[in-house]
């Protein structure tokens, strides 16, 4: 793809989960920046907090990342000014969603998850592709190690089925020190697989204390 | 469209203490329609030697075929089974045989050797062998099986142990994937005898 003169993007690698919990969300990327086969750094974050109770982790094209990353982040400050409090999480997903579907016809290469509290301060996880389709969630996982952690998350923590009544959450009912267990598991499995996951895992929760970040070292081969 | 997501499957081969299960999903497609949901993608090549076929179904019932053929005339010359690591070889060299003009199938070999050692191993389509202490997957569905596997696994299991591992690792991953599905088959060999059971997943 990168022979042809006109391929503007490049694919930086990376893995970025989300977990919603009943009043926490624990929101993971690992920390390594690829291209093709090397290493540009081992210590680069692909998380970024929007708002107080809302935190973006992007994997993918790192150009257009910072780029999208940026533009949200002006957005929320504008958002801040007009209506003197800060985006909730449910709000900055639209505006996420809308942000990725303005360029529909030149995408930003960018795999999203958005995690955080919504304004009942339970956890909410929204998943996106690169043009703007987006899904509440209780799980997800975006990136190169996606297809490698998504079906061991299914397994731990299967939602229940939307044609369900009476509607049932879909968030874990696990505790925040499971659930953060459970992203540093599914990390290091991915680590051993996947070439362009590993250096060190970042893990943000958010709770209605506030944010605590966490760093744990990968494999770095 | 790749000839190797033609009909789709799923295969993963576990070890545990002397013991080894090896798995496959059940869907037969052509492309987005199911065709069967009974296919069978794992072959027995002696009472202590299996080998799972991914990848075309046409081509792995062949190549089943003509190594069946190989073994049974093993078995004349020399009147005794395969050891698995024979076995991987020769399968191996058939493949090759066809560098240029493939089988398109990626094997996982498992097996009991000598002293009933268990014994795993995959190859790609033209014959390189991977040996693997843990477990092999191959198919459409083998990134989430990598995935699955290595968060799942642990060394040194127990027959029932084993066999819960291996299904749930194989159940969530072809839940995963479109092409594979439909229920799974999975074999549990120990030195005494032979389980054979058949998963009911998601019939999607």
């Amino acid at each position: 793809m990168s022979r042809r003169g006109d391929w503007v993007y490049e694919n930086n690698g990376g893995t970025c989960v989300a977990v919603a919990g009943a009043d926490y969300c624990v929101v993971a990327a690992d920390t390594r920046l690829s291209v093709g086969y090397s290493i540009l750094t081992r210590d680069h974050s692909k998380i970024c907090e929007l708002a107080d109770k809302c935190v973006l982790a992007s994997s993918g094209f790192q150009g257009d990342i910072k780029a999208l990353h940026k533009n949200l982040a002006a957005r929320e400050l504008l958002y801040q000014h007009q209506h003197n409090k800060r985006m909730s999480c449910p709000a900055m997903a639209q505006l996420l969603s809308n942000t990725l579907y303005y360029k529909r016809f030149f995408p930003y290469y960018a795999f999203n998850v958005l995690g955080g509290l919504d304004s009942e301060g339970k956890g909410c996880v929204f998943t996106y592709d690169a043009v703007g389709s987006y899904e509440r969630t209780g799980y997800s996982a975006q990136g190169t190690g996606s297809s490698l952690i998504m079906p061991v998350l299914d397994n731990q923590l299967k939602s229940p089925s939307p044609l369900l009544l009476p509607a049932r959450d879909a968030v874990t009912p696990l505790s925040e020190l499971e659930a953060v267990d459970l992203v540093k598991d599914v990390f290091a499995s991915a680590t051993e697989r996947d070439i362009y996951t590993g250096d060190k895992l970042e893990i943000v929760v958010i709770n209605k204390a506030g944010t605590k970040r966490e760093y744990i070292d990968l494999r770095k081969d | 469209m790749s000839i190797f997501e033609y009909n789709g499957s799923a295969v993963v081969a576990m070890v545990g203490k002397n013991c080894f299960a090896i798995a496959s999903d059940r869907r037969l497609g052509v492309q987005l329609q199911t065709i069967a949901t009974d296919f069978q993608r794992v072959f027995k090549i002696h009472d202590k030697l299996y080998i799972g076929l991914s990848g075309l179904a046409t081509d792995a019932q062949t190549l089943y075929q003509r190594l069946v053929f190989r073994h049974k005339l093993y078995q004349l010359r020399e009147e005794r089974d395969m050891k698995p690591q024979t076995f991987a070889s020769l399968v191996s060299a058939l493949l090759y045989e066809k560098r240029f003009g493939p089988y398109f199938c990626q094997p996982v070999i498992a097996g009991l050797g000598e002293d009933n050692e268990p014994f795993i191993c995959t190859m790609d389509c033209i014959g390189a062998k991977e040996l693997a202490k843990d477990f092999v997957v191959s198919g459409t569905a083998s990134e989430s099986l990598y995935g699955a596997c290595e968060s799942m696994y642990k060394p040194n299991m127990e027959p029932e142990e084993l066999f819960e591992t291996i299904s749930q690792a194989l159940l969530s991953s072809v839940d995963r994937d479109c092409l594979s599905g439909w229920g799974g088959y999975v074999l549990l060999v120990t030195p005494t005898e032979v389980q054979e059971r058949v998963l009911k997943g998601r019939m999607d």
